[in-house]
């Protein structure tokens, strides 16, 4: 199943802040950063199991990462990825011409993908090192 | 039993958010951090994360050679990264916000010597905080002000659960103040965000804004605060009626504070929606006393911009390639800068671009050399083509860090930290030396 039409919002989370500093390389990090917090209604529409990856997709890239159930919601339409590298291959580079990109607020859509794998932190960054 | 050999080491400071909490207990065995009172988890971690069994610590400096990084002598490591630099026509000189202010001053010397842009994390989180303040002034205080005085507290767009962790208990709600004897219960809290965040859940009222509307918003508020009527039913998805309500607890309160975050910076308006809540904070003054205070993310990123500032009037996006320095964001900035892929060689320092980037500006960034000033094994490091391992401030190294109100807090050097590491600091000055050997300048 897929959703269309959704809202991406990026920010930090507390277990993703620990994480960072634990070790951006490691599994934690990826589990704490590495997820899309969907509002339960929402998820019901999927039809998936929580923790199943999916694959989430903007104007600007997709990213496949595992969804899990928002803990800070409801919130129906939006979805969020917590800051880190895969919320950015999603994010609209573009500042409007002021500098600061728009981490926030990009129309978004979720797929359920058979064997979708989330990658690690390099392996997710290293095909952009030639 | 009381061990001999703990070294408790008190009114430590915690370098890691803007709330750089300043009453942290460190024990120490060894050098060996074995225990951390009063800090947040993340903070906690921070200090446990400099400890010896943490694998991602570099203990020597690296290069790349066939692909992969190896150790190297410092006296390798050095030369390349100012070969680097003095060969570069535009080189990148980025991050800054987590290290202390000396070091920051020794990096505008090394963009002014190298005529490159210079830039910190603020172009990505704050820096439209700080264009909104340029255009529009800015009322604000300290946060033992707001701490003493705050009888109604706004989170708009922030989040401090998750990215201030300690901010709601120290300064902003649950602490007790000189005029709010009784903390919490003396004091009115909202949050206006478009998630039920957890700070939204501990809040006395919750305003959900559409996401990316609160320019509109703010707009609605001062409307009404002129005792216009609103002709809409619905302003960013909230009814009327909420909007006069907020303006009505707005009004009566004794002193009102905003604190926002990186949902006005973040979002489509940027700068805008800060001068937007600023106007309406300065127009709240003709009933009462109302300040706004931006939540700044890095504990020492109000520090990087103070520091640029008083050494090149300029607080961010800065460019040296004339030899003097000029700003422009949106030119200047770091990310726009390498969106047109102009920059041909980027030095980190205590920052993480490769994870914080859009990914376009990171695929830039790394088709060209990268060297990366870093304690630990970060996406920065790993990809980059020199590796310089420095002390951690705040846990090994001593220096100057500004919170989030601009008021400077000494960090604290808690242990020495693995031997044969040098600080940032004094790899700034031998880079300069070297660069300027090269540059007979
Ligand atoms: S709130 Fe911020 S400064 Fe205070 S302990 Fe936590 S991370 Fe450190």
């Amino acid at each position: 199943m897929s959703l269309e039409n959704l809202v991406l919002i990026t920010g930090q989370q507390i277990d993703q802040g620990v994480a960072l500093e634990a070790g951006k390389t490691k599994q934690k990090y990826v589990q704490a950063a590495g997820v899309c917090k969907f509002d339960k209604e929402d998820f019901r529409k999927l039809g998936c199991l929580i923790g199943t990856p999916v694959k989430v997709s903007t104007e600007y890239g997709e990213v496949v990462v595992y969804s899990i159930l928002s803990e800070e919601a409801p919130h129906p339409g939006i979805i969020f990825i917590p800051a880190g590298p895969w919320a950015n291959q999603l994010v609209n580079p573009d500042s409007q011409g002021m500098g600061t990109p728009t981490y926030k607020g990009m129309k978004a859509k979720v797929e359920v993908v058979e064997n979708g794998k989330v990658l690690g932190t390099i392996a997710l960054l290293k095909k952009y090192k030639k | 039993m009381i061990n001999k050999h703990v070294k408790t080491h008190t009114d430590v400071v915690c370098p890691f958010c803007g709330s750089l909490c300043d009453d942290l207990e460190v024990d120490v065995v060894n050098d060996e951090v074995v225990e951390v009172r009063n800090a947040c988890k993340i903070g906690t971690q921070i200090y446990f994360s400099s400890n010896s069994d943490n694998s991602d610590r570099y203990t020597s400096p690296m290069i790349r050679k066939d692909g992969e990084l190896h150790p190297a002598t410092w006296e390798e490591a050095l030369e390349k990264a100012a070969t680097l630099l003095a060969n570069a026509k535009r080189p990148l000189l980025y991050g800054w916000s987590s290290t202390e202010a000396e070091a920051i001053q020794l990096g505008v010397e090394l963009a002014e010597i190298t005529g490159g842009i210079l830039d910190n994390c603020s172009s990505i989180c704050h820096g439209p905080s700080i264009m909104a303040m340029q255009d529009a002034g800015i009322p604000k205080s300290t946060l033992g002000d707001y701490k003493n005085r705050a009888d109604l507290v706004i989170f708009w767009g922030c989040n401090p659960v998750h990215a201030h962790p300690r901010h709601l208990g120290r300064y902003s709600e649950f602490i007790r103040g000189y005029f709010r004897k009784d903390g919490l219960n003396d004091r009115f809290m909202v949050v206006i965000d478009p998630r039920t965040t957890h700070t939204a859940q501990l809040a006395d009222l919750h305003i959900k804004v559409n996401p990316s509307e609160d320019y509109e918003l703010f707009s609605a508020l001062r409307t009404v605060l002129k005792g216009i009527e609103l002709e809409e039913e619905y302003v960013s998805g909230i009814p009327r009626e909420q909007i006069e309500q907020l303006v009505e607890v707005m009004k009566s309160c004794n002193y009102g504070v905003i604190y926002y975050g990186l949902g006005l910076t973040h979002s489509l308006s940027h700068h805008r929606n800060v001068e937007n809540a600023i106007c309406l904070t300065r127009e709240l003054n003709d009933h009462t006393k109302f300040l706004i205070q931006p939540m700044r993310g890095h504990y020492n990123v109000a520090g990087s911009n103070i520091v640029f500032s008083w050494n090149t009037g300029y607080p961010l996006a800065i460019d040296f390639s004339r030899g003097y320095p000029r700003y422009n964001p949106g030119e200047y900035s770091v990310v726009p800068a390498l969106l047109r892929d102009e920059i041909d060689v980027t030095i980190v320092v205590a920052s993480d671009p490769v994870l914080n980037f859009p990914a376009a500006a990171v695929e830039n960034m790394l088709k060209h050399p990268l060297i990366s000033v870093e304690p630990h094994e970060t996406p920065t490091s790993a990809l980059a083509d020199v590796v310089l391992p420095v002390k951690i401030c705040g846990v090994e190294a001593e220096g100057t860090a500004y919170r989030m109100d601009n008021v400077p807090i000494r960090l604290r050097k808690v242990k020495d930290g693995p031997n044969g590491l040098l600080t940032d600091r004094e790899i700034m000055k031998r880079l300069i030396n070297a660069i300027k050997q090269k540059k007979n300048l």
